[in-house]
């Protein structure tokens, strides 16, 4: 049973929808990431989950509870959710300890209450569970900002709620702290057993953090499915190129092969939106991840590709439709390397190859394609 | 900051909006009885009074003095607002004090003050000065207190673009304060129109002086609403170009960060000057006319036996009433200045708008539309302390809303949206949390408005309880006959009593803790972040 | 913080206080007490109103403010004024409330007490006492001799720039009510033109324009004779820079009256009636001449020492109710700027 769902959800103003029928499900226990560029939606839907905006039309329901449906509207204190907004939000009048108190306080919220409620055994429980017991009697003035989202948490998951909402929690700390304060929210989650959803505008993050992977563009959810699905299997070009590295080639569908500028590839064809699948003979769109090219070196001597697991039969399809190719940049990155790539009749590419397969810049490849590439209908 | 742009704004608040049209009705008692009585004046005689030649004269000269003042107020108040809040000054608290002084001294007091040293001091110039100096603190507290939570990093960016200090000064600093700056001009200008006793007592003749001869030769109460209607015009002309310009200030200050750094800029060869200028405005607006009054106690004849009883019943009246007509007053404000803050639109802008309205009014103006609407709607409490408490609030909640209004404005919403989802219903997020941080700001337009009610004293003389006096009444019943020693105990207990408020509002001890969080919270967060960083 | 939420607590409890402790404490209309509104100085006018209350043992409830703020008060209460007796400082006033059907007729046998020509014609309202127009002059720069003894020369060259005077007062008004009634309207109209083109110093009141002629800012003022006797009793008569002059005969010196009225509310009743009737009395009207300096009304009381006798001043072609065409004179004087 899931416990989050959003059906056929609309929300908007004068100036036109901001959100047109999204449809979005978290199962149980899922921490839900969902991603897109500015202006997309995503904090208009997750404010609409809480109640913070009122929708047009369309239903949300949360465990068994329709909260919105049919023009009514549940207040926003009434869903049982916790909410950790982008700048924390810590009540500045309140200590560390106050502030994680006030979330039990069910409704009567005060700083006298929350004074004295602070010194229960759930608000110490929830600030060791976040590791902050130490700071409990700070001001939010005196804490970092990676320690006062932990705060804004804490304090959201004690009212028990069976929802928790995070927009954008990790915005505006430095990518080091980012890091471990993700992985210490997933792991908080799933130790609570809390549902969650998380705003972001980074792919990165939520590839790494999420059970699943919303993507949103201009209000609509583009695609929904686990960070491997939305990565492997991209709904559009768009959510392709959004998600990760692509490089994108201009193709004509045969069969289950498609001819491009870099020859002819293995191709799995893709419907878009409306359900329509690329015909044999059209023009398509190809995606291919820089990590699927394969580069070598053109004098053969060595070889360098992009998994050691493709290494071995990279002999077998060495003369297998690769292109010649010179490479004109070279970004390494310490794990990896991006090489940027000319081909001789003028398409650029970039293909992603291991630390030690690294060729200098200069150096005459040959070029080919790993395994199948996606097909999809040119967008208009 | 995502889809902020595209973010549709949350239902509309018709309970607060409905709230705030109560009190924009309320507010607008004053003119709304003037209007009708226009209305249904004889037309020809409303056309006499425009042909009069003295009309064009009277315009040009409250617009001259509104102007005038107005700009004056800025230009001395902007840098000591600059020189409490972001200089290293010795005696902080003590300047911080002064500079809010002159809020407690009524125009009367100081022009008749400066009269009683310089009688020959009359016409356009004597007002400016006495005006100008008198609302300076208006403009000096809210830009100090923006000064206080602005940060200096932008003016730095300027500094190294190349900019000399002023320039960067009105690059970084100037937008963030420029709301404030707006704010206290415009309750300057208002003031200004409406002020009776200054330009009265220096003979220079604006609108409100002839309402006044209205009034007191021939007695045409619809001669004095024409002139009031005129007076009226002009201060929405006002709150339309305070509107406006802060409508600009505010779609530029969204690029200036909220919170950073603070420098305090060290004064070396400027010390003088800027001691100087903090000395000149309440030396000007307070000390000089107290201690002549002062001296006329000594040198007084009539200096009659001190009737300690008296004046001790007119400082608790005194008291009572402006305390009352502050909580009035800030009920009023409250929904206005919550909702101006919050939401925007034509029909808030409409009603913030209506609210300042009654600011440009005279006393006696005001005074008298009120005794019509309690006489037809209360009777019973005509004349009771209550309609006079209730008077003062509306006579002064338009000074209580700027202050309700940018207070509100600092309170984060994702408090209100953690509070909402953390189980507390939208009155309680209220009170709990934005009521509870806003609450310096609330305190602050309290103290705004009691001042001007200690001080106020036309709309007191008729709605007071009969034999009620406060001490503005002692003090005018005094002055009038020219018995200045009789009159001296009241002048200094009324400028004593409205100095406590002033004293308040000064924030003295804002001023002290801003030094030390200038330095302290940003070294104190890097810190942690290092340790939590190593960690 | 804490200390501050204090202070708003007190502030907020101790305003509901007084709103409550004087809401109990609303005048109650029982006959022992009397409501009057007084345009003149509490000062001046609350010892008397002390012997009243001794005398008669009658709470009077007395309100203090300036003439015209408590014109327009009862103008705006109307009949549903908590007022019952109105003592005001000019004629003027009186006049338009009568206008406004606001006050009562006064009782004859009062109002016969007083000589016409110093009380209303028609009893509307009674005159309590009076008070001459005089010149004021710079006694250090003028000697008596060479203040005009009409105010007709003062649109003379000489005098450009020396006449400080109250446009907006409603006894100047008065005094350019005479002239227009005794001089006719084309004289009074020339002579108001060559006052606004004579530089003149323009002031809110009378007591402004002694001050320009005390600190030698003007040479002459146009004022009523008792500012000076009472700026002369805080200062000392001896440090007066400024001198009287008195124009017997001329409209610049004509007598105007003080009286008061009953509001139509109180027409039956006897405390009132007794306080109107205490006003014209001989104790009374001496005490205004020994504490205001003015003119007693009454026959048989005694002028203030130093002034001329009333009757000299008195011009006997002219009727005090001939003075309320001040609508006109207004006019006047808005035409040529002064107003």
């Amino acid at each position: 049973m899931s416990r989050l769902e959003v059906r056929d959800l609309t929300v908007g103003y004068e100036g036109g929808p901001v959100l047109h029928a999204v449809d979005v499900e978290v199962p149980h226990g899922e921490l839900l990431a969902i991603v897109g560029p500015s202006g997309c939606g995503k904090t208009t839907l997750l404010r609409t989950i809480a109640g913070l905006l009122r929708a047009q039309s369309g239903e949300i329901r949360i465990g068994q509870r329709m909260v919105t449906t049919h023009g009514i509207h549940l207040a926003p204190e009434k869903r049982r959710i916790g909410w950790v907004p982008q700048d924390a939000a810590l009540f500045p009048h309140l200590t560390v300890a106050e502030n994680v108190a006030f979330g039990m306080l069910a409704g009567r919220g005060s700083a006298r209450a929350a004074r004295r409620a602070a010194k229960s055994d759930e608000v110490r429980r929830l600030l060791d569970l976040v590791d902050l017991a130490p700071l409990a009697h700070r001001a939010p003035g005196q804490l970092s900002g990676g320690q006062a989202q932990r705060v804004a948490l804490a304090r959201a998951l004690a009212a028990g709620p069976e929802l928790v909402l995070l927009d954008e929690p990790f915005g505006a700390l430095d990518p080091m702290l980012r890091a471990d304060l993700r992985a210490a929210v997933r792991e908080l989650l799933r130790a609570e057993g809390v549902t969650g959803i998380l705003v972001t505008h980074d792919q990165a993050e939520a590839l790494s953090v999420a059970d699943r992977v919303a993507v949103m563009r201009g209000g609509e959810v583009l695609q929904l499915g686990t960070p491997e699905e939305v990565y492997r299997t991209p709904a559009t070009p768009w959510v392709a190129g959004f998600v990760g590295d692509a490089v994108f080639l201009p193709g004509v569908l045969h069969g289950d092969e498609v001819a491009t500028a870099i020859g002819r590839l293995r191709a799995v064809p893709v419907a878009d939106a409306a359900g329509l699948v690329p015909e044999d003979g059209a023009d398509v769109t190809v995606l291919v991840r820089p990590e699927e090219l394969r580069v070598v070196r053109a004098d053969a001597a060595s070889v360098a590709d992009a998994t050691a697991a493709h290494r071995a039969d990279a002999d077998r399809r060495a003369d297998d439709g690769a292109l010649d190719g010179i490479v004109t940049d070279v970004e390494y990155t310490g794990h990896d390397a991006m090489l940027a790539l000319a081909l001789a009749d003028g398409v650029r590419l970039r293909a992603r190859v291991t630390a030690s397969g690294v060729v200098p810049r200069g150096t005459d490849v040959r070029v080919s394609v790993d395994g199948s590439v996606l097909a999809y209908r040119p967008e208009a | 900051m995502t889809d902020r742009v595209a973010t549709p704004s949350p239902r509309r608040p018709w309970g607060l909006i409905a709230a705030s049209l109560v009190a924009v009705a309320l507010a607008a008692i004053p003119v709304i009885h003037l209007v009708v009585r226009v209305l249904s004046a004889d037309p020809a005689e409303l056309a006499a009074v425009f042909d009069r030649p003295r009309i064009p004269l009277l315009v040009g000269n409250s617009v001259l003095l509104a102007a005038s003042v107005t700009l004056t107020a800025v230009a001395l108040g902007v840098p000591s607002a600059f020189l409490l809040a972001r200089a290293r000054l010795r005696w902080r608290g003590a300047w911080a004090v002064l500079a809010a002084l002159p809020l407690a001294m009524p125009s009367y007091l100081a022009a008749y003050g400066w009269l009683a040293w310089q009688p020959s001091m009359k016409g356009f110039w004597a007002a400016w000065l006495v005006l100008s100096f008198v609302s300076v603190p208006y403009v000096t507290l809210p830009v100090a207190a923006a000064l206080r939570i602005g940060s200096t990093g932008l003016d730095d960016v300027a500094r190294t673009l190349g900019r000399g200090p002023f320039g960067s000064f009105m690059l970084g600093t100037w937008p963030q304060i420029r709301p404030a700056v707006l704010a206290g001009a415009l309750l300057v200008c208002l003031y200004t129109l409406s002020d009776f006793g200054g330009v009265a007592l220096f003979r220079f003749p604006v609108l409100t002086t002839a309402i006044q001869q209205a009034y007191s030769a021939s007695f045409s109460r619809d001669e004095a609403a024409v002139l009031a209607v005129l007076l009226v015009a002009l201060a929405l002309l006002v709150v339309i170009g305070e509107q406006v310009a802060r409508g600009r200030a505010a779609r530029r200050i969204q690029a200036a960060p909220a919170t950073g750094r603070r420098r305090m800029t060290r004064l070396g060869p400027w010390t003088v000057p800027g001691l100087a200028l903090l000395a000149l405005v309440p030396a000007v607006a307070v000390v000089v006319p107290v201690a002549v009054l002062l001296g006329r106690v000594l040198t007084a004849e009539t200096l009659q036996a001190f009737d300690g009883v008296n004046l001790a019943q007119a400082i608790g009246n005194t008291v009572l009433l402006s305390a009352g007509g502050a909580v009035v007053a800030v009920a009023l404000a409250l929904p206005i200045g919550v909702l101006a803050a919050r939401h925007r639109g034509r029909m808030v802008r409409g009603i913030e708008s209506a609210g300042y309205l009654a600011l440009g009014l005279p006393g006696i103006v005001v005074g008298l539309s009120l005794v019509f609407f309690s006489l037809s709607v209360v009777p019973a409490l005509y004349q009771t302390a209550l309609v006079l408490a209730f008077g003062y609030g509306i006579l002064f909640m338009p000074k209580a809303i700027g202050s309700i209004r940018s207070a509100t404005g600092q309170v984060p919403t994702s408090l209100e949206d953690v509070s909402r989802t953390l189980g507390n219903s939208r009155a309680r997020t209220w009170w709990a949390v934005t009521a509870r941080l806003a609450r310096p700001g609330i305190f602050a337009a309290a103290l705004l408005a009691a001042v001007s009610a200690m001080k106020e004293l036309p709309a007191t003389l008729m709605l007071r309880p009969t034999g009620t006096d406060t001490l503005a009444v002692e003090l005018w019943q005094r002055t009038d006959i020219s018995a200045y020693g009789a009159a001296a105990p009241y002048a200094v207990a009324l400028l004593l009593v409205a100095a406590v408020p002033a004293f308040l509002l000064s924030d003295a001890r804002a001023g002290r803790e801003a030094t030390r969080e200038a330095i302290a919270p940003d070294a104190r967060a890097g810190r942690e972040a290092t340790r939590e960083a190593i960690a | 913080m804490r200390a501050r939420r204090g202070i708003l607590l007190a502030g907020a409890g101790l305003a509901a206080a007084t709103l409550a402790l004087t809401g109990c404490t609303a005048p109650e209309d029982d006959a022992e007490t009397l409501t009057v509104y007084v345009g003149r100085d509490e000062s001046l006018v609350g010892p008397l109103i002390e012997q009243f209350e001794q005398e008669t043992g009658i709470t009077v409830e007395a309100r203090y403010a300036a003439t015209p703020e408590l014109t327009a008060l009862l103008l705006e209460e109307g009949d549903r004024t908590p007022a019952e007796v109105f003592l005001s400082q000019d004629a003027g006033a009186l006049g338009a409330l009568a206008d406004a059907d606001l006050v009562t007729e006064i009782p004859s046998d009062l109002a016969d007490l007083i000589p016409d020509g110093f009380t209303s014609t028609d009893d509307s309202w009674i005159g309590v006492t009076g008070r001459a127009r005089v010149i004021a002059y710079d006694g250090e720069q003028l000697t008596e001799d060479e203040v005009p003894d009409t105010v007709d020369d003062l649109t003379g060259e000489e005098w450009s720039g020396q006449v400080a005077f109250a446009p907006g007062n409603a006894s100047f008004q008065s005094f350019i009510t005479a002239l227009r009634v005794l001089e006719g309207e084309d004289a009074a109209a020339a002579w108001v033109e060559g006052m606004a083109a004579n530089d003149p110093e323009l002031t809110e009141n009378n007591l402004a324009s002694l001050d320009l002629v005390n600190t030698g800012q003007a040479q002459l003022g146009l004022i009523n004779h008792y500012y000076w006797f009472r700026q002369a009793a805080e200062v000392g008569a001896d440090n007066m820079r400024a001198q009287l002059k008195f124009l017997p005969g001329d409209p610049g010196g004509i007598v105007n009256v003080t009286g008061a009225a009953i509001l139509n509310g109180a027409a039956d009743d006897d405390a009132a009636r007794a306080f109107v009737e205490f006003l014209v009395s001989e104790e009374a009207q001496q005490y205004f001449v020994e504490e205001t300096f003015e003119y007693p009304l009454l026959p048989g009381v005694d002028a203030p020492d130093g002034l001329p006798a009333i009757d000299t001043l008195v011009n006997p072609g002219l009727d005090l109710s001939d003075l309320d065409s001040v609508g006109e004179s207004q006019q006047l004087l808005a035409d040529n700027g002064l107003i």
